[in-house]
């Protein structure tokens, strides 16, 4: 199981990662979203990430205010989802990443991960 | 660490909403195709009742999505659970060859409403029509690229429209023959009747409500997407009953309709003169404003998620600077025109119906058996919506739309008695391809994905040195 310092080491690398990538910035430039992640094995590990127009602006412990997706694995996957080593998509079809939101915000979640990593 | 209780989505879908995703994906130009198949294998006004026994039947469906979908409540809805109940490789067969009816509605759809634009517009000058056929799609095509979307609300105010306009028609030209009833209940058994594959086609009519089932994971509550099927079903019936009622007054010899690629136009230009003409041209385009946004973004979404998950080329993941999967987008247009100007061509367009009809009701029978399997394999998971009756109802539909997709496959409306081998010949074709291909080509895929996968998470890193 990830602890939340493990997960918050990965969230860091994957905020510099999208927000350095400038066709990621340019896909996304429509694309604002407060988005939930919660750990299915540390339910008490909550985080939320808030993206405007494509740029991770912020990421923090605990969740506030009305979301528009809520992403929900276990610590481990978020952990192996930031750093670029799970394909988010492969869990999704299993089962195993639960996301609530619309199939295009399920996409667009995606899209960070197959744009930053394409071999991933 | 903060914890608070975490509110609903912002942007929720609400009954309104799901029953409109699920009315509108199945209420598409073809449907009035559809509606002459029914109409074809009944004599006198019987078809509402070849309509209603093909809508119950599609309850039992609904419920067996009802149940599957209270167990796996996301957007990969069929794919998981068919995963999860057979063999990947035969469930990743069944998936590919279902997702070809998308291909064919946007073509039937192209088809019909490229038809109706030259009947209307350029009467007389049918050669017209494939060129406004290969527009349609292109626009299609285009907007889908630039990542243009009808807005929720759009959508469900086309849906409804459609419906709607349709419904009205159909009733005022009843009215103005008086509601004239012929055999309203005898037509359908009755001499140059065939009751069985009235209901056959009547089936079609409600296929694809069970597309609303990717919409789990943005209902306000789980329980919204059973009832928006239920409710689909029962809207659905409602209008092509009655535009079938409408069209078999119109025309009492209904063989006469194999020869009209837009019934609608027709038996509105016919009841109502100019103003039901407009109607229902109105009508035929929204189905189609529906049919040209959901069929693409549905499948360009799932070729995306297919090659996201290494079963189709990565090539087909990449996204265009509107995140639109553009590949997909492209190749959908492409093989949709190729399958409409192959319509137009040959006039063979009842033949769509036969094809599809038999790729739902086969998919209806899997999902009976996806009920089936799970009770089996996860009998303790919690289900809401359980289909009624322990397994005698899982067992029914399997068997029922196992015999339906069986005699689907094996008619043609254009013949006039009904037989053919044509459907079963395409099907075979299209299953053998995805067989092959899910056998060979998507082994090799993987073997490359997992040699490419990289390691960065710091603790999975091997020691430095070793």
């Amino acid at each position: 199981m990830a602890s939340w310092d493990e997960i918050a080491e990965a969230l860091a690398d994957y905020q510099q990662s999208c927000n350095q990538n400038q066709r990621l910035r340019r896909v996304q430039r429509d694309w604002s979203r407060l988005i939930n992640f919660t750990c299915l094995d540390a339910p008490e590990i909550t985080f939320q990430m808030t993206v405007v127009k494509g740029e991770i602006t912020d990421w923090r412990a605990g969740q506030v205010g009305q979301h528009d997706i809520h992403v929900k694995a276990t610590s481990e996957d978020f952990a192996d989802m930031f750093w670029g080593d799970l394909n988010p998509s492969k869990k999704y079809l299993l089962g195993e990443i639960k996301v609530e939101g619309s199939q295009e915000d399920v996409m667009r979640l995606d899209a960070i991960t197959s744009i930053i990593w394409p071999d991933v | 660490m903060n914890l608070v209780t975490a509110p609903a989505l912002r942007r929720g879908l609400g009954l309104r909403s799901t029953t409109a995703v699920s009315a509108g994906l199945a209420f598409a130009a073809i449907d009035y195709l559809g509606a002459v198949t029914v109409a074809i294998f009944v004599a006198g006004t019987s078809a509402w009742l070849a309509i209603l026994v093909a809508g119950l039947l599609c309850l039992l469906a609904a419920f067996a999505f009802s149940e599957l979908n209270s167990l796996y409540p996301t957007a990969a809805a069929i794919r998981l659970y068919m995963r999860n109940s057979m063999d990947d490789r035969v469930a990743l067969t069944i998936t590919f060859t279902y997702m070809t009816t998308i291909i064919l509605i946007i073509a039937a759809d192209a088809f019909i409403v490229g038809r109706a634009v030259q009947y209307v517009l350029f009467p007389g000058q049918v050669f017209l029509s494939l060129p406004i056929i290969a527009a349609l799609i292109g626009l299609a095509v285009a907007a889908n690229l630039r990542g243009v979307r009808m807005a929720g609300n759009l959508q469900e105010a086309v849906t409804y429209g459609a419906l709607a306009v349709t419904l009205v028609v159909s009733v005022l030209a009843m009215a103005l023959r008086g509601f004239p009833l012929s055999n309203p209940i005898t037509g359908l058994f009755g001499a140059g009747s065939n009751p069985v594959l009235a209901v056959v086609y009547g089936v079609f009519l409600f296929s694809a409500f069970e597309w609303v089932t990717t919409t789990a994971e943005e209902a306000r509550r789980p329980s919204l997407v059973p009832k928006g099927m239920f409710l689909s079903l029962a809207l659905l019936y409602v209008g092509t009953a009655a535009f079938t009622m409408a069209l078999t007054a119109y025309f009492p010899d209904h063989g006469a309709l194999r020869a009209v690629p837009y019934p609608q136009l027709v038996m509105a230009q016919r009841a109502l003169g100019a103003g039901g003409l407009v109607a229902m041209f109105v009508a035929t385009g929204l189905t189609a404003m529906n049919t040209f946004n959901g069929g693409f973004l549905t499948a360009s979404r799932f070729i995306y998620a297919a090659a996201r998950e290494g079963n189709l080329p990565r090539a087909l993941s990449r996204l265009n600077v509107n995140a639109v999967p553009w590949m997909p987008v492209v190749a959908l247009g492409a093989i949709s025109l190729t399958v409409a100007a192959l319509v137009y061509l040959t006039g063979a367009w009842l033949l769509l119906v036969s094809v599809g009809a038999a790729l739902e009701a086969t998919i209806y029978a899997v999902a009976a058996y996806c009920v089936i399997m799970l009770r089996r394999r996860r009998p303790e998971a919690v289900r809401e919506v359980r289909m009624p009756l322990g397994y005698v109802t899982p067992v029914v539909t399997l068997v029922v739309f196992g015999g339906l997709a069986l005699l689907a496959a094996f008619s043609d409306p254009n013949n006039p008695s009904g037989f053919s081998i044509v459907p079963v010949a395409i099907l075979t074709g299209l299953t053998v391809a995805s067989a092959l291909y899910v056998t060979l080509g998507i082994p090799r895929l993987r073997a490359r994905a997992v040699a490419a996968a990289p390691r960065r998470r710091p603790s999975r890193l091997p020691p430095s040195g070793s």
